[in-house]
Parts: structure tokens; sequence; C-alpha cells
């Protein structure tokens, strides 16, 4: 297994990309996102047909985990760096919607005193959004030129640390974040629908990143820096530009939520989050984007399972007490576990498209 | 002049703090190459086991420190029989995941067998008072802090250079397989060194217990995070740098500390990890650390 991506990368570079040839491996990986995105797809439009409301608020919620667990799989998949402070973008993304597009009205309410005339201007919610990446794509470009410098170990800590600065900023800058309360009267402008339509985009985008020439040549450098670095692979430009690119979806995931949801506060873009998001990861498996789907579909459903236990349910009768932390116990036992026993996840190496093109060739033998 | 002492006597007892928290992950890291988050739960595990201990009638500080301590290290080395064994030859980042979920999972039983709520602990709060020395009033907290840190230090370094275990360690951290050839056990300097470094952690617990006289679930988390970037200022898996990048963390908070306004404050914490990322824009390989090109060898 080991150097397979490398010598993929060596033929792309010796071979002469011709246009045909590149258009044609560009289709596949397009096909391959929107199979990868296909069950998404499905359990969407049968929520959005079927299911009573409770349940199309938890589909919400699962939905926009599952953009932040794409984003993130662009990022760890591909370098093998652990990142534990992709929820810092999410909260941007979210927080900088929320100070753009609430109404006038609202901002009386909430930030009267937000600094630079925050809280006299109010945007349509497009423009509101585009804006917030924007300033999304800039803290990550900033953090990405430290982080895309350091070895793997210190590149993690650096990670934590943006975490922790960007979450200790929206606690203390009260004026124009509200600090711990929560930041309400967001324009509830997404639903379901939209929801559906980014998170596959979030999956063909990730998918085509992985298998662009960018994206190969960053696998191989996490496979083997040396002898990528031989090849002239430049790992930190290329790290540099999936941390961003991870940044950028992770943002999107955050102005969805704060547009569904309509209300946010800062504890929800911190350690919670980032335990939630990598033990999905994790279990699907970090190195596709399938596994990345596989992850949080399992564990959403695994997840609210353990919820209804957790506050307390009626078995033949007898109400079982509040069992607080049940969640987190589960959680980290399937990152120890997967870890121990099947590094890869649930989904291992192969994408849906790729694996299901495996049974056709099996079976057509 | 009084106050300026006492700005500097905190800086020390704070950075000897995370010294000792991060000569713990050093000691670890240096040898197997595990980022071991969960070395705030071990923190944890010993403060609640003296918490345990009190509310059953333990009333002697002495045995609850000796308590703190063994406990730690005895959940050191049950954290890596457990959960880090599995994972001993695999990538950095695999350890890294896998000490991440362990962290999870002790902060969150602590959350489900005892309390999500602070317990409050008083059984060490003697060692914290006042001392007079004239015109000077000192913490008598911060003074151990800073002879104790100071003597475990050179008890680790005595350790390390003088006995046949500790030489294996730090040949371990070079070059594991030949220390195997030589005929010591790897589990053996394994063990060991994660017994050292439960016991320094449970070093800082006692210092922790006595300053905020209670427990909560992720009351070593933050600490631990703090020694990891101390750890990085220092030069990842270096011994010195760890405690050299302890105690200047512990001297950036306090000179915050004394330089922001008072509204300012929440943004101590903010500030001093900025000032840290930009120290590591310069040094990527920190303080102390080696400038490792691909393909060198090492030494």
């Amino acid at each position: 297994m080991t150097g397979s991506e490398l010598s993929q990368a060596v033929d792309q570079m010796a071979a002469p990309t011709g246009a045909k040839r590149s258009s044609n491996a560009l289709v596949r990986s397009l096909i391959g996102g929107l199979v990868t995105a296909l069950p998404v797809l499905v359990i969407g439009l049968l929520v959005l047909n079927f299911a009573p409301t409770y349940y199309t608020f938890l589909a919400l919620g699962a939905f926009v985990n599952l953009i932040v667990v794409v984003g993130l799989q662009v990022f760890m998949g591909n370098s093998n760096i652990a990142n534990l402070g992709h929820s810092a973008f999410v909260g941007l993304g979210a927080y900088g919607v929320a100070i753009l597009s609430t109404p006038l009205a609202m901002k009386k309410l909430s930030i009267p005193n937000a600094p630079f005339g925050f809280a006299t201007l109010e945007l349509d919610p497009v423009s509101s959004a585009i804006i917030a990446l924007a300033v999304v794509g800039i803290v990550a470009l900033v953090s990405g030129k430290v982080i895309s410098r350091l070895s793997g170990v210190a590149a993690t800590i650096v990670s934590l640390a943006l975490l922790i600065i960007v979450h200790s900023v929206f606690l203390n800058w009260t004026d124009l974040f509200k600090g711990n309360q929560a930041f309400f009267g967001i324009p509830k402008v997404v639903g379901l629908p939209w929801m559906l339509v980014f998170a596959v985009l979030a999956i063909v985008l990730a998918r085509l990143f992985k298998d662009s020439r960018w994206g190969l040549q960053l696998r191989a450098s996490a496979q083997s820096p040396q002898a990528a670095a031989a090849l002239g692979i430049d790992a930190k430009k290329l790290r540099l530009m999936s941390w961003v690119l991870s940044a950028l979806i992770c943002g999107l995931a955050g102005v969805l939520f704060a547009y569904f949801a309509g209300t946010i506060s800062p504890k929800l873009f911190y350690f919670q989050m980032i335990f939630n998001t990598l033990a999905m990861l994790i279990l699907g498996g970090m190195a596709t984007v399938t596994g990345a789907v596989t992850g949080v579909i399992v564990l959403s459903i695994g997840l609210e399972f353990i919820r209804s236990i957790e506050s307390g349910v009626t078995v033949v009768g007898i109400q079982m007490p509040q069992l607080l932390g049940l969640s987190g116990v589960a959680l980290g036992v399937v990152i120890v576990l997967c870890m121990a026993f099947r590094p890869s996840g649930i989904s291992g190496r192969h994408e849906l498209d790729e694996l299901v093109s495996l049974l056709l060739r099996r079976n057509a033998k | 002049m009084d106050y300026a002492l006492q700005q500097l006597l905190n800086a020390l007892a704070f950075g000897a703090e995370y010294s000792l928290v991060a000569l713990g992950l050093a000691v670890v890291f240096s040898i197997m190459g595990l980022v071991n988050f969960a070395h705030g739960e071990i923190i944890g595990v010993s403060a609640y086991s003296v918490f345990l201990a009190a509310a059953l009638g333990l009333t002697s500080p002495f045995v609850a420190v000796l308590l703190a301590v063994g406990m730690a290290a005895l959940a050191a080395v049950v954290f890596e029989r457990v959960a880090f064994r599995p994972v001993r030859y695999a990538p950095t980042t695999t350890g890294l995941l896998t000490a991440f979920g362990v962290s999870i999972v002790v902060q969150n039983l602590f959350m489900l067998l005892i309390s999500p709520k602070p317990q409050s602990v008083s059984i060490l709060n003697g060692l914290n008072q006042m001392w007079f020395f004239g015109p000077f009033a000192v913490s008598s907290l911060q003074v151990m802090e800073l002879i104790v840190s100071g003597l475990t230090i050179l008890a680790l370094v005595l350790f390390l250079n003088r006995s046949t275990l500790g030489l294996a360690i730090r040949a371990a951290s070079r070059d594991f397989a030949t220390v195997r050839l030589m005929g010591i056990k790897a589990n053996r300097v394994i063990a060991t060194a994660f017994a050292i470094s439960g016991a320094l952690a449970g070093i800082a617990a006692v210092f922790i217990l006595a300053r905020r006289g209670s427990v909560s679930p992720d009351l070593g988390f933050g600490l631990v995070l703090k020694a990891f970037v101390a750890c990085v200022i220092g030069g990842f898996g270096s011994l010195p740098g760890a405690a050299v990048g302890g105690m200047l963390l512990g001297f950036i908070e306090v000179g915050l500390l004394v330089a922001l306004p008072q509204e300012y404050a929440g943004f101590r914490d903010a500030l001093t990890y900025a000032i840290i990322v930009a120290l590591l824009v310069y040094r990527p390989e920190g303080l102390l650390g080696q400038r490792i090109e691909l393909g060198d060898k090492e030494i």
C-alpha cells in the first residue's frame, strides 16, 4: 500500500497531461463525487417528504455536521495531520452572517454598541454569506501560513491554539459577539432543500480536490515526505491550499447553521463540536470522502439513540436516572476502538464509486 | 518593588507548574512519539482519588499528597497498558487521536460517575497560606511550587543520567531498536516513562487542588493544552525545551496579566496563544528544537 499514491503522482507528473486525459479524469471524479453524495441525497429527500418536523430539525443538524466533517476530511484526509481547530471556522462563518444580516430592530436589542458601524448595518443574506466566507478565508490564509510550515504534531497544537483564540474572542468581545449569551434574531432563510444542495456541493468539491493533481501530490507527500520532496512537490503550499479549502467548507457549514437555527452561541463551536465531528470522521475513515459521509450517517443515528438514553428513559415502567456524559463516553470509545482495531475506519481506502465498480468487475468475471 | 517581586514569584510559580506538566508530556513523546492528550485526565484521576479518599474519611494531607502522586503514576501506566499499547507502532496521528479519545472517555466518566458539577476538596487547603518575610507577604503555595518543581526536575535529571533505566529511556528516545538489542525490555522502558510522566502530573495535581480547593471533570484539560503549547515553543520532544517553554509561558501569562487593563483581562489566553504562534513563525522547530531537514541523519 505504501507508495501507491506516490507512484500515481509520479505517473501523473511524468506523463504529458493531454487535455483529453485530464478532462476524462475530471468527469470521472465528478461522477464519483455525485455517487458518494447519492445516499445523502436519498436520505435528505426521504426526510423532506415523509419525516415529521422534529426529525427534519435533527436532519438539518446532521447535515451541518456532514458539511463540517467533509471540510475536515479535505485537510486531515489528504495531509494526514490531525486538525483540532476546525470548529473555529464554523463559528466564524456563523457569527459573520449573524453580525451582518440580523435585522436592525433585533440588533438594537442584542448588539447596540457594536463597533465599526455594524450596529446600523443590515445586508441581505447572500452578500452577508459571501463576506463571512471571505473573512473565514482570510483567517484561514493567515493561520495556514503558520500551520503549513510546522511539522505534524506542532501543527495540531497550533490548530488547537487557534480554536482557543477564536473562542476567547467570541466570549470576551461582548460588544460585537454578545459574549456568552445566545445571539438571536438571525434570519432563518435556509431550509432542508438548500442544505441538501450545499451538502452535495461540499461532497463533490472535496472529491474533486482529492482527485486533483494537488490532492494527489499532497497525499503522496503525507505518505513519504522525502520522496515527494525529491519529486519537486511543494508540500507547504499544498497544505496551505487544503487548509484554506477545508476552512471555507467549515465556514459554509457555519453560515448554513446560523441561517437555519436563527440563534447561535459560542459554546456550540467549541470542543463538543470537535469531539463529535472528529469521531464521525474517524469512524467512517478519514482517507476518503465516502468515509466522512458514512461516519456522519452512522454516528448521527447512534448518538441520537444514546442521547435518548442519556436523558433518562423508562424501561418496563422503571424511570432510569439521567446519565449525563454517556454520549461523550460513547464518542471516546468509538475513537479509541477504531484507532486500535481499524485505523482506516468503516470505508477503508476506497470511495463508494470505486467499491461499486470493483464489485461489478468481480461479478462480470 | 514589592509588587514586582510578587509578580516575579507569580511567573516563576506558574512557569514551574507548566514545566512539570510539559516535562511529563515530553518524556512520553520522546520515547514513543505519543502526543498524550490524556495527560490532563491523569491529573484528573489523581485529583478525584483525593476527593474520594477525603469523602471516605481521609484527613491527613501528607497521605493525600502520596495518594495523589501514586494514583497519577498508576493511572498513567494503566492508560498505557489499556489504550496506548495497541497503537504503539502506529503513526503519530493515530496515537494522538487515540489519546484524544481516552481523554474524552475519562472526562465523561467523571461526569457520569461522580458529577458534572465541581466538587469541593478542602483537605489540601492548609498548603495555601501567607508567609511573611519581614515586609514581604508571599503565598506558601507558590514558594513550595517553585522548590518542589526544582527538586523534581533535579531528581529527574539525576535519574535519567545516573541509572541504567534512565539511560535506557534516553537511548530509547534516539533509537529504540538498539536499546532492545542491548537486552532492555521495551515494556519496562515505556512503563517507566509513563510512571514518571504520571508522577509529574500527580505533583501538579496536588498544587492545583491546594489552589482551587475543588475538582471538576475538565480540571486538567486546560492545563495540558498550555503544557502542549509549552512543548511546542521549546521544541517538541526535547526535555530541556519543555522546561524552558513552560517557564516562558508562565512569564508571558503573568506579563500580560500585569500589562493588560482590567477590561481586557478576558483576552489574556487569546493573546498568550497569539504570541506563541507568532514565535513559531520565526522558529518553526521551537526554541531548543533542532532543525532537521528531510533525510538528515539524527545526531
